[in-house]
């Protein structure tokens, strides 16, 4: 919290994105079981801080936030992702499928609140949320989708705003249900999708659009995962408190991008190193993203994108140990 | 510029309606012979591939030259494929079972049907017996599996499995390929083929479909 303030803490504090994909797997449950009872989730999401002990924990309201808010149906089998199986919008003559569901129904909102119940006085809650054009993409099918960039690009912008009151609807419930800061998930965005270009043109507009608004309830994160390089001085501008990078930037050039302006969070391989490295990759990494970072800015040590449930719990167990362990700030200058 | 020449820089930059229109023109006009049509096809998405690994293209623009190549191949396919043997071959393609990326699988696809293959999609998240029973179905040349986790082994190995059990494993070639996927992983997995772009792809295949024919 007191990175987000704006203050330097006196460690770099360490928040993975340990969310809905791997917390299932600490209290053995199934991921299905976990994606559809909230609840389930809460729990796994709560003994994955207390096993580990890092500093934040990311809240998902199971399926929730997921496209279901916008009509689309979802499902999820064992221990798969869920899986859109319908994408509902087939052309512009569909947009009045695109229904906003109520964020709060059907309790939607009690698995974020026992979250904060149980660890939100030692560490900061974090709410998941899509940007407009992730939902965009997720309703209209994503081959479809970038491939109407070129076919009907005022198509896709008017789906893109046809999008946004489910960004809004669903951060200003996350926010209203006490979480601490909010992350917007613009992964489609990525430099490794779509040219900068593209994304001036389609995902900023919207994605700054919902930020400024949603900033006003709580500070915001930006997601961006894969190449964020060519667009984070854009992202930075956004009006977001952090920007959560991953694995393929170079951490100490983002840091320099962004001028200390904002706080970079990032930015362990969460395949390479936590699913398939060893205790020692996972020290050589923590250890090069802390030299990378220090003196140059407010950093939150996380890894680049979620955990798989295929990775072990000694290396996430290893992230934290060494993230404590080198992670002291000791110079009179601020993150030094 | 030829009229083939004017075709394939209109697939290269995803002109949808000019490849039609040229398409057109070659079928009704001029003087082009099938396998040069197949030829600047496939030379195209060859040049699409490279300019992506190059960073040059993104995939927006991968897609837009997949969609014209499917519309002008809409035209040119009675003129193109008068006969089975005409094809280069018959591929059933997927991406496994607990995989739902399916970009990749379908710019490999546009790019085998520039290339005068008849391909079978049968989208993602794909189980053995769907796989199999498309094989047998369509008399398949080649079995193509897109896994682009690397969780996705076991689904892989179950594939092959299932063409061993059928007696199928000697009839029809497979290539594995995907995001995330490893020459190392695909030589576990027991597959005869892997690439990893578009270009290595479609050399995999015709070697393959070499070995077949002799
Ligand atoms: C887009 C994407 C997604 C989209 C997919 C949307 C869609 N409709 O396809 C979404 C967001 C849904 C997604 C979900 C997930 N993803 Co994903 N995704 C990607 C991403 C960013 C790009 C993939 C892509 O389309 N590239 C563009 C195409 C053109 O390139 P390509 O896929 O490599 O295909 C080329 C070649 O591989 C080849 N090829 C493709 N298929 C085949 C098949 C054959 C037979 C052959 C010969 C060749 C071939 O030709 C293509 C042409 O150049 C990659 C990262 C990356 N940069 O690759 C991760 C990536 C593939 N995803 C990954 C993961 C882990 C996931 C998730 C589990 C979630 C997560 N934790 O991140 C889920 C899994 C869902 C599931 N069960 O499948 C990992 C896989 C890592 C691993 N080792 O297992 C990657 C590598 C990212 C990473 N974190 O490192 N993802």
């Amino acid at each position: 919290m007191a990175v987000l303030a704006g203050e330097t803490p006196d460690m770099v504090p360490i928040v993975p994105v340990l969310d809905g994909y791997f917390a299932p797997k600490v209290l053995g449950r199934a991921s299905d079981e976990c994606w559809l009872n909230g609840g389930c989730l809460a729990d796994c999401l709560a003994a994955a801080l207390e096993r580990f002990g890092y500093d934040g924990a990311v809240a998902e309201m199971g399926l929730g936030p997921q496209p279901s808010v916008l009509g689309c149906p979802v499902e999820v089998e064992g221990n798969d992702v869920p899986l859109v199986v319908e994408n509902i919008i087939g052309g512009r003559e569909d947009l009045d499928r695109l229904e906003l569901h109520d964020p709060w129904a059907g309790g939607k909102m009690e698995p974020v609140k026992r979250l904060i119940g149980s660890v939100g006085a030692r560490a900061v809650v974090l709410g998941t949320v899509r940007s407009p054009f992730e939902y965009a993409a997720t309703v209209r099918g994503l081959i479809e989708f970038m491939t109407d960039f070129y076919r009907d690009s005022e198509f896709v912008r008017d789906l893109i705003e046809a999008c946004k009151p489910a960004t809004l609807a669903v951060g200003r419930a996350l926010a209203q249900a006490g979480v601490d800061a909010l992350v917007i998930k613009d992964s489609f965005a990525s430099s490794s999708m779509i040219s900068p270009a593209h994304y001036e043109e389609f995902a900023y507009p919207a994605e700054a659009e919902a930020i400024g608004e949603l900033k006003t309830e709580v500070p915001v994160i930006l997601h961006i995962c894969r190449n964020s390089m060519p667009i984070l001085p854009r992202m930075a501008r956004t009006g977001a408190a952090v920007l959560e990078i991953d694995a393929p930037v170079d951490l100490a050039a983002a840091m320099e991008a962004v001028e200390g302006r904002v706080v970079i969070k990032g930015n362990i391989d969460a395949v390479a190193v936590i699913e398939k490295g060893s205790r020692e990759s996972v020290e050589q990494a923590v250890l090069s993203a802390i030299a990378a970072a220090r003196g140059r800015g407010p950093f939150i040590l996380s890894t680049g994108d979620s955990i798989p449930i295929s990775a072990p719990e000694d290396n996430v167990a290893a992230l934290v140990e060494f993230g404590r362990r080198h992670g002291k700030y000791q110079g009179a200058e601020p993150w030094s | 510029m030829e009229l083939i020449e004017q075709f394939q820089q209109a697939i290269v930059n995803g002109d949808a309606d000019r490849g039609a229109d040229l398409a057109e023109a070659m079928v009704t006009e001029a003087e082009v012979t099938p396998d040069e049509i197949m030829d600047s096809l496939a030379r195209a998405m060859e040049v699409v591939g490279g300019r992506y690994e190059t960073g040059e293209y993104f995939i927006p623009e991968m897609l837009r030259s997949a969609d014209a190549v499917e519309r002008s191949l809409a035209i040119l396919e009675p003129y193109l494929f008068k006969r089975r043997h005409d094809q280069a071959g018959v591929v059933v393609m997927g991406t496994v079972k607990g995989d739902i990326h399916n970009i990749g699988k379908n710019i490999i696809i546009s790019a085998l049907r520039a290339s005068g293959y008849e391909v079978h999609d049968l989208g993602v998240n794909v189980s053995t017996s769907k796989f199999i029973n498309k094989v047998k179905e369509v008399d398949a040349d080649l079995l193509l599996l897109s896994a682009f986790t690397t969780s996705t082994k076991p689904a892989l190995v179950d594939v092959i499995k299932a063409l061993e059990a059928e007696g199928l494993r000697e009839k029809v070639k497979v290539v594995s390929g995907g995001a995330s996927h490893s020459a190392e992983l695909a030589g576990e997995v027991g597959v005869d083929g892997f690439a990893s772009d578009v270009k290595s792809t479609l050399a995999v295949c015709r070697r393959l479909m070499d070995q077949r024919r002799e």
